[in-house]
């Protein structure tokens, strides 16, 4: 008798690898054979595994076309068979698999327009936190400002990206023809993040994105300022920078602002 | 494992997303939803929100696709960890799962794949729904899938298969109708002698779906209307097991929610021409 653990290994090889092993441990039914049977399961793997690419890179997919991305989905799908029960969790590694495989590696802008994607969608389902609110902050004494800290809601994530992949996200997403891959001459930075229920993103200035990367490593609004400062002058630093905090604030991405919160900032891109 | 069997919630639907904004503004004639688990197996965010709200409204059964009681690979103990969070968190009427394999290796096909109908596959799935039923502290459920190849080395029938497990290992069994319908289309068998030889007190829900033709067999797509043969089957379903709990699956092609509701209410009306036939025998 053949072993279970035998016949579901020779079986998985079967669907996976197309090896023919399989074949030996299953009957021709009255009507179809064996091969036209097993071939549903070869079939519906490649399918279903291409079709939950599609659905989690959906701008991706239009940008490259179906052919394109029916290229891709079967070389990631050879590289990275699903490792998680869940398959919310199987496109996990295209964008880096788009930055480091021939030939979808030349075109930059699709591992970033990936990227976009897979934060947002990280930023969708990520962990809940209630964000600070103005008002919270309104009542902590002026005094206590300057030794201020900020912790990032969780779900936000910032992004360094070098091509105009944010310009070719917003006209595929209002579905209008996107504009052709620029390379940026400086590095953009990207927060994506939930606001309440929707996943968003926005791109950061370079003071802004100095600001937000500071602040989210724990230096306190005092020091924020004067960095704010040395960044692009002293006059009105310290009204930029609590420009800058209202915004975050507006947007709820803090969820933590104290003289004692901790500190979440992630950082992924293409660009660190 | 004592526990009494879960109670009757008369008609259902599966929860999808498209769906999220008329239930939640409206007051759909629904009388309970079951969820797929895995698509709420995530930290946060709108999908746990919206069930959360749902939840307090109708009762909730969650439905796992990757459970793979029945592979060889040991039990992945973060699987039914987070399952068993969720389960927390929703308090549902019931968890069910497949009486399949996803996969082995550490790698998950995300296909519900069939199984030898041996005795060492039965010990071996007695075995392992035991060890769930005993970490999660309840008892699950166990669908009959779809299935399109048979296998040369199968001692037993699919239902008797079936059977022994649900005895052996004490768990529910949720009875497909579509799935009975394409597996006996597929391996020739008769779906009354499937009907038949299931255990009717270990039956705790019926799930109706649409199928496609492919050629000369059938595969389980979710994303047709429920056929009339099913319809058929499904009238002999309710006829032999009386009421159980009985929903409807869509997953592809999902059409308005009027629309699958209006497909629910054939089923009500089945159930209740069955019901009513069997009065008028009775009387007599």
């Amino acid at each position: 008798m053949t072993s279970l653990k035998e016949l579901q290994a020779r079986f998985q090889a079967g669907i996976m690898m197309g090896n023919d092993a399989a074949l030996d441990d299953i009957n021709d039914s009255a009507t179809e054979s064996r091969e036209t049977l097993f071939g549903v399961y070869r079939h519906a793997y490649g399918a279903r595994l291409a079709e939950v690419l599609g659905n989690d890179y959906e701008l991706t997919h239009t940008y490259l076309g179906d052919d394109a991305f029916a290229d891709l989905a079967r070389a990631y799908i050879a590289a990275h068979p699903s490792d998680k029960r869940n398959a919310r969790w199987f496109g996990r590694y295209l964008p880096e698999f788009l930055r480091t495989t021939a030939p979808f590696s030349a075109h930059k802008e699709v591992a970033e327009l990936a990227t976009l994607e897979k934060a947002l969608a990280d930023a969708f389902d990520g962990p809940d936190a209630t964000p600070v609110s103005i008002e919270e902050l309104a009542a902590i004494p002026p005094e206590d400002w300057a030794n201020l800290v900020f912790t990032a809601h969780p779900t936000a994530i910032r992004l360094r990206f070098k091509t105009n992949a944010t310009d070719i996200w917003m006209a595929l997403n209002d579905e209008t023809p996107p504009p052709a891959p620029v390379q940026l001459t400086e590095p953009q930075t990207v927060l994506v993040w939930r606001q309440d229920l929707t996943s968003r993103f926005r791109v950061l200035g370079p003071e802004e994105a100095m600001m937000w990367t500071e602040a989210t490593r724990g230096v306190r609004f005092g020091v924020l300022c004067e960095m704010v400062a040395t960044f692009a002058g002293a006059h009105d630093a310290e009204l930029r920078a609590a420009t800058y905090l209202k915004t975050w604030l507006d947007t709820g991405a803090l969820s933590c602002v104290s003289p004692d919160c901790a500190q979440s900032d992630l950082v992924m891109g293409t660009a660190h | 494992m004592s526990e009494t069997k879960p109670p009757y919630l008369g008609f259902g639907l599966g929860l999808r997303p498209e769906h999220y904004d008329e239930i939640l503004s409206g007051d759909p004639n629904v009388d309970w939803f079951e969820v797929i688990s895995e698509n709420y197996m995530i930290p946060g965010g709108k999908p746990l929100r919206v069930l959360d709200e749902i939840r307090e409204r109708y009762p909730i059964v969650m439905h796992g696709v990757s459970l793979s009681i029945a592979s060889t690979a040991p039990l992945d103990l973060d699987y039914l960890t987070e399952l068993k969070t969720l389960a927390d968190r929703v308090n549902p009427k019931w968890i069910s799962d497949h009486l399949c394999w996803t996969g082995v290796h550490g790698v998950n096909l995300h296909d519900l794949l069939p199984i030898p109908y041996t005795q060492e596959a039965l010990d071996h799935v007695v075995d392992r729904v035991s060890r769930v039923q005993d970490f999660l502290g309840r008892r699950l459920t166990l669908e009959n899938v779809s299935s399109y190849v048979t296998f040369a080395e199968s001692e037993m029938s699919e239902w008797e298969f079936v059977s022994e497990l649900a005895t052996r290992a004490d768990c529910w069994l949720l009875f497909d109708v579509n799935n009975v319908y394409v597996s006996a289309h597929n391996h020739g068998f008769s779906t009354r002698d499937f009907l038949h030889g299931v255990p009717r007190d270990r039956i705790v829900q019926f799930h109706l779906a649409g199928h496609s033709h492919e050629g000369d067999h059938i595969v389980d797509t979710h994303d047709h209307p429920v056929c009339d043969e099913v319809w058929d089957f499904y009238r002999e379903t309710v006829s032999h097991f009386g009421p159980v709990s009985t929903m409807i699956e869509r997953d592809d092609n999902i059409p308005p929610l009027a629309e699958v509701i209006a497909e629910l209410d054939i089923a009500r009306r089945i159930a209740q021409d069955v019901a009513q036939a069997k009065q008028v025998i009775a009387a007599e």
